[in-house]
């Protein structure tokens, strides 16, 4: 009997508990009313991060007096983890008015109703009308599900090839055309591969998607899942296309096996990788350590030429209790003076590109490098053939799983066929609108 | 009053443990039972979870490899850890003593993921320092790193090299504690180092040995750190633990409660591991 009691006792207690978590996870709680404070959650990714919305909160505070932006900083070492992260922050019942987002997320946040989408402040506020003007439709179109407008980006990304300008000066080698090809790309990189000096004519990164196979499957008018991402199509044509010519690189010796994303602009900096792909993050980086030996081009044409384009905002969450103070918060962020003060200095820039097409060009007017910086903002505005990152409600486990089958195939596990079969049966199940 | 103190001296650890461990042990119980993606209101799905078990073919080799790599560890860490202590033990001058020991306890004090990543630099295949000395030697190229064959042993050496000192420093404490007189009795009856060795100290230093054992296999079943640093469990799932598959399918896939079976699974092997030590080790485990 007493046997009993116990048992009873333990299984009511664990139900206790379950239902309490359970209950943290209701999205259905009141929320608060009347409250000046705006609670802003953004990925904490390094120091930059908390400067930045340090100073996105002072501005809005100093323009709105009586308002406080409390900024809540989430970790993770990618946006998968962020995104990871900021759900069990919502589940433990935080209600963030605004919240970071890149592409990657804005299915995942949508499936789960926890945007509140912008379409209506558009048609009825001059001020974000004027804002969508100066944006490039590419970036708005990769923030956008169904009819749904997710939020206004405050920073984007495309993916360029870095290449290292002493490097190819003592090769002899002409800084590398907008229109070169692939076969160009091959030669121009065995010609930077010697052994004897460790040094590898181009590298990716193995930890990313996004700066790692994309542009190369991009390239191949192909995608790893459909145009509606309701779909894996990661076995395509195009892909076995990209990634048979990145293993390629691998079993000539013209790359390593792809390492992680800091190694990769460690060791272009270094002068072991003569090039490599990713956004404008790596100048923020560059420039205050005072390396300037680089330029930077359009990914070589494949099949095709796209550009591969990733963009982020801060939008408004269904549990806001001020969503009006959140569009105007994000507003602000989009806005031109936000903008222009995020440019920086040639030496010491913004690692992202501005959204704002006026921003952008004071950014290249201001001397920021590199030499060819323009390019940043001219690939989606001079070639507005796109393909959008590709995001999937379980962006997080998408992920991984690419990861995964593309470490066996660049490992030297799997054959490519072999590995993207693999990689297409295990996204199957993930990638899906049911 | 001796109760009340009594009470009082046990309250923090009893807090410590209802609160972190078996709250949370019963709610993983209660969970398994539920389907939830940390944002949606939890369905109780009864043992839909429990049946999925049976049908996840990556749960299996994800078991395969991660007792793989927990019994290359528990190996290392018991023959090697017995090794340095017993040289260890041996005549030297004290600060060559103190230095050793001091050097093989270090990496057990520092971070994992510090070790990790420090790791990871050192076997990269091509950028690494450990293949620049091998190719000084003339050895090609390995992919430590990057290969199905070679991943879960540079998980094992890399974990090894971390918990070895602990391992050391119980076993040189077990042979601190075998009696002088034992010793002296056998050398007086003409017994050389290495019949005492194998006939005095090992037994006497078994339930040295079953402790390590016991701790280290666990330890090995709950590896996370180093895998999700050095491999991030590639690739594929050859260097992939159980933890790992577990914290990837509660925070990747959001699926809480199939995570929370996955647990569940833990917790009985290494409860049943534990129980067949227990009743082996009656074996061959010497207590004076």
């Amino acid at each position: 009997m007493k046997l009993r009691k116990r048992a009873v006792g333990a299984i009511a207690l664990g139900v206790v508990v379950a239902a309490l978590a359970l209950a943290g996870c209701s999205s259905s709680s009141p929320a608060k009313s009347g409250s000046k404070t705006l609670d802003v959650a953004y990925w904490n990714y390094g120091p930059e991060a908390l400067t930045n919305q340090n100073s996105y909160a002072k501005g809005f505070e100093a323009e709105n007096p009586g308002v406080t932006v409390k900024g809540i900083a989430i970790a993770g070492t990618n946006w998968g983890e962020y995104y990871a992260n900021l759900a069990t922050l919502i589940a433990s019942g935080k209600k963030p008015d605004n919240a970071v987002m890149s592409s990657e997320g804005v299915k995942f946040l949508d499936q789960n109703h926890l945007i509140l989408p912008i379409n209506d402040y558009l048609k009825s506020d001059p001020e974000g009308k004027s804002l969508l003007a100066d944006i490039a439709p590419g970036l708005m179109k990769s923030l956008t599900v169904g009819k749904d407008i997710t939020t206004l980006p405050d920073t984007w990304n495309d993916m360029v090839i870095y290449y290292n300008t002493d490097l190819f000066k003592q090769a002899g080698i002409a800084p590398p055309a907008a229109d070169w090809t692939t076969d160009q790309f091959e030669a121009i990189a065995k010609q930077l591969t010697d052994k004897s000096k460790g040094q590898y004519g181009f590298a990716w990164t193995g930890t990313e998607v996004f700066p790692g196979v994309l542009p190369w499957i991009a390239n191949q008018n192909a995608n790893l899942v459909s145009g509606d991402v309701c779909k894996a199509t990661a076995n395509s044509a195009g892909v076995e296309k990209a990634f048979t010519f990145l293993d390629g690189l691998i079993q000539q010796g013209i790359s390593p096996v792809p390492p992680s994303s800091s190694e990769v602009i460690s060791d272009f900096q270094n002068g072991k990788i003569a090039m490599f792909g990713a956004g404008a993050w790596p100048i923020a980086t560059f420039a205050p350590a005072g390396f300037t030996s680089y330029d930077i081009q359009l990914y070589p044409t494949g099949s095709t030429y796209k550009t591969v384009v990733g963009s982020g905002g801060y939008p408004i969450l269904k549990s806001s209790a001020n969503p009006d103070l959140a569009w105007k918060f994000q507003k602000y962020v989009t806005s031109a003076k936000v903008q222009d003060a995020l440019i920086g200095t040639p030496t010491n820039p913004y690692g992202a590109i501005p959204t704002l097409r006026s921003t952008a060009k004071k950014s290249a007017d201001a001397g920021i490098p590199p030499a060819n910086y323009k390019l940043f903002y001219g690939s989606i505005d001079d070639h507005p053939s796109l393909t959008p990152f590709p995001g999937p409600a379980k962006y997080t486990e998408f992920e991984s799983t690419v990861l995964r089958y593309t470490q066996l195939i660049f490992g030297g596990n799997e054959t490519v066929e072999q590995g993207l079969d693999d990689m297409q049966q295990a996204l199957s199940t993930i990638v899906s609108c049911k | 009053m001796d109760t009340r103190a009594a009470v009082g001296f046990l309250a923090p650890a009893g807090v410590g443990f209802v609160l972190f461990l078996l709250l949370p042990t019963i709610a993983v119980l209660v969970l398994s039972f539920f389907d939830w993606n940390l944002l949606s209101d939890g369905t109780f799905i009864g043992f839909q979870n429990f049946v999925a078990l049976f049908s996840d073919t990556r749960l299996a080799s994800i078991y395969g490899s991660t007792a793989l790599m927990a019994g290359g560890i528990l190996v290392i860490n018991i023959a090697v850890g017995l090794l340095l202590a017993v040289l260890l033990e041996t005549r030297m001058p004290t600060w060559i003593r103190t230095f050793f020991r001091f050097s093989f306890l270090f990496p057990f004090v520092v971070s994992s993921s510090a070790v990790a990543l420090i790791w990871r630099f050192l076997l990269d295949t091509d950028l690494g320092l450990v293949n620049y000395w091998l190719g000084l030697l003339g050895i090609p190229h390995t992919p430590w790193l990057t290969s199905t064959a070679f991943a879960p042993f540079a998980v094992i050496l890399v974990n090894s090299w971390k918990t070895l000192g602990f391992s050391m420093l119980i076993y040189i404490a077990g042979l601190q504690g075998i009696p002088n007189e034992v010793r002296e009795a056998a050398i007086v009856d003409g017994a050389n180092a290495w019949s005492r060795f194998w006939r005095i100290t090992l037994p006497l230093l078994s339930p040295t040995v079953f402790f390590l054992i016991v701790i280290n296999l666990i330890n090995g079943f709950q590896l996370f750190a180093e895998p999700q640093v050095l491999t991030q469990g590639g690739p594929g799932d050859s260097s992939r633990t159980v933890v790992q598959y577990l914290y990837d399918t509660a925070f990747q896939s959001f699926n809480l409660g199939y995570a929370s079976t996955i647990g569940l699974t833990l917790i009985v092997v290494l409860i049943v591991l534990t129980l067949v030590q227990f009743r082996l080790s009656r074996r061959w485990t010497f207590y004076e």
